[in-house]
């Protein structure tokens, strides 16, 4: 095709799609710049002219938001069991998958078809029984919450490590081991840094997972003192009713949410599309 | 193969396996033994009354028809396959569209790739409050109600006065958050098309209708079966945006994955009646990904 000399047809058809492309691309953004322009105001202001810039740039409703429902500890502990539980992850399916490539013994093809078609488990089939059995052992909090993340997203991990590991020879690993090195030496130093692109796939799609997760925090620590980002911005809105919505707590509060994750964005597009459509794609 | 990885398998495979037991494996078995019992939470409801027993509280399949008597369950089961089948053509077609404009111009890719994308990684709970401020003060007052820009009743008050209207919303928002995701396995299933065979085409005096639905359609159809399955399964497991846009997801207003979470308010702690539709739940979401699976293998062997 020769694109130097196009028609004034086919230019008039670029800038008809450039311009539905740019409605859609708008259409797409409005939501969240409407959040952001409305996390300045007043419940007044939010309700009686919703789309007017606000009157003045005051970050008195935020802060008001991470007093009101205690967004600071929210935040650390949805940090804390985000670091947690994808680091658990992490581990747990890396070590699992390594052993199970370089080993094939029936066992380890038992293990691997038993992760693949746990996959097809919906939450919602276990989520009774496994929190009535860690209810029983005490470990119906924080702990329990991280183990729960880490038995939930060891199976796609451990097939996604699985389907890399195998294209990886081993000659390198056996030529360490045979320098006397350690099996944790090899792990560390030879296996992990080889598979690092996987590990970045594996973080992205866990970590987004656990982060924005609203039902597994619900269930297990429902309205205690500790809660996620999340679930304390269900507990905002659903303690005032539903039709006196505390707007101006509300969107100061989903801005915060969602703002480390825009920010991540904006830093690793690449590497977070990729990574979400090689899960997708597997 | 060194005897180093024999000896070091178990210390390296045991966690991960018995993790994955306790969380999984046995969780799931004691919850399909429990949907056939009087499961109460704390206690069993037998035929010869409380007890700590399951097996003296087994009922056979009453939870199963007692399921399906329910209103509640019904209701959510229709709104979940009714929503499931707008929203699988919805978002293919927007995000086909996005793929193919993208495509075609060439220019600003990865901004609109981007953008398309954002709304996909937030949650869903967080966004579906703001959509519910869109949806009852901009869609009710500003743009489609009696004194709006365009007046469209249908617009105005979707999320508490009509499931009809409720599922409409859903589907805004699942188009919303899920098309650009899907844009994105859309792009690069266009990227592995040749251009020899575009260009084949036009020695032969292929037009542009010739060219799209004789090889672009043709040749997307691994992406498209990737996508179609991903929003299945995806928006027939919806919950967040549920909650989030109903107050609390009330009777009627539910997808199945809401009333496998409400039920048991409902019914003051009946877990059997909520298992049992939990089962019902993964029976259809397993059926879902089985078939998957059988297209996407079939479709390797064409290939080949």
């Amino acid at each position: 095709m020769n694109n130097s000399v196009q028609t004034t047809g086919q230019k008039l058809g670029k800038v008809v799609m450039f311009i539905i492309l740019l409605i859609m691309g708008l259409v797409t953004i409005f939501p969240i710049a409407f959040m952001f322009m409305n996390s300045f105001k007043s419940q007044a202001e939010i309700v009686d002219s919703p789309l007017a810039l606000p009157k003045e740039i005051t970050f008195k409703y935020i802060s008001h938001a991470m007093t009101e429902i205690k967004l600071v500890p929210s935040i650390l502990l949805t940090v804390l069991i985000t670091v947690l539980a994808v680091g658990f992850i992490v581990i747990l399916s890396s070590s699992a998958a390594w052993m199970m490539v370089r080993v094939k013994s029936k066992f380890a093809m038992f293990v691997l078809l038993l992760f693949t078609s746990s996959m097809l488990i919906p939450f919602q089939a276990v989520m009774y029984p496994l929190i009535a059995m860690f209810e029983n052992v005490g470990l119906k909090n924080v702990p329990g919450l991280i183990i729960m993340y880490g038995g939930f997203g060891l199976a796609m991990s451990t097939f996604l490590y699985h389907g890399f590991m195998k294209s990886v020879p081993a000659s390198l690993e056996e030529a360490a081991i045979i320098d006397g090195a350690s099996v944790f030496q090899v792990y560390f130093k030879i296996v992990m840094p080889l598979v690092k692109p996987t590990t970045v796939t594996v973080i992205i799609l866990n970590a987004m997972w656990v982060w924005n997760d609203y039902l597994l925090p619900f269930l297990v620590l429902g309205d205690s003192e500790n809660k996620t980002l999340t679930l304390a911005l269900y507990y905002a809105k659903m303690k005032d009713g539903p039709y006196s919505v505390p707007w101006d707590l509300m969107f100061p509060a989903v801005l915060i949410t969602v703002i480390p994750v825009i920010i991540l964005f904006l830093f690793l597009q690449k590497q977070i599309i990729k990574g979400m459509a090689d899960g997708a794609v597997k | 193969m060194s005897k180093l990885y024999k000896k070091w398998f178990f210390p390296f495979v045991l966690p991960a396996f018995a993790v994955f037991l306790i969380v999984v494996l046995i969780p799931f078995i004691i919850g399909i033994f429990y949907s056939f019992t009087g499961w109460r939470g704390s206690f069993f409801m037998g035929p010869n009354g409380r007890t700590t027993n399951p097996f003296e509280a087994f009922l056979g399949l009453k939870n199963y028809i007692a399921a399906f008597k329910q209103e509640s369950f019904r209701s959510a089961f229709l709104f979940s396959v009714k929503f499931t089948v707008l929203a699988v053509i919805a978002v293919n077609v927007v995000a086909l569209a996005q793929a193919l404009l993208v495509n075609a111009i060439g220019k600003a890719v990865g901004i609109f790739r981007a953008t398309f994308f954002l709304p996909n990684l937030l949650g869903g709970l967080s966004l579906g409050f703001i959509w519910l401020f869109i949806f009852n003060n901009i869609f009710t007052k500003v743009l489609f109600g009696k004194e709006g820009l365009i007046p469209i009743k249908f617009l105005t008050y979707m999320t508490d006065k009509d499931p009809n209207k409720l599922m409409f919303a859903i589907l805004i928002m699942a188009v919303w958050q899920m098309s650009g995701y899907m844009m994105v396995i859309y792009t690069t299933g266009l990227a592995n098309i040749s251009d020899d065979y575009y260009e084949a085409a036009s020695i032969d005096g292929a037009n542009a209708f010739q060219k799209f639905f004789k090889i672009t359609i043709p040749m997307l159809m691994p992406s498209f079966t990737i996508v179609f399955f991903l929003v299945l399964s995806r928006c027939f497991m919806l919950l967040d945006q549920n909650i989030a846009l109903t107050n609390n997801a009330p009777q009627g207003y539910r997808m199945l994955a809401a009333q496998v979470l409400k039920v048991t308010n409902d019914t003051n702690g009946n877990y059997g009646i909520a298992q049992a539709e939990a089962v019902i739940f993964f029976l259809v979401v397993a059926a879902i990904s089985i078939t998957q699976t059988v297209i996407l293998k079939g479709k390797e062997v064409e290939m080949q």
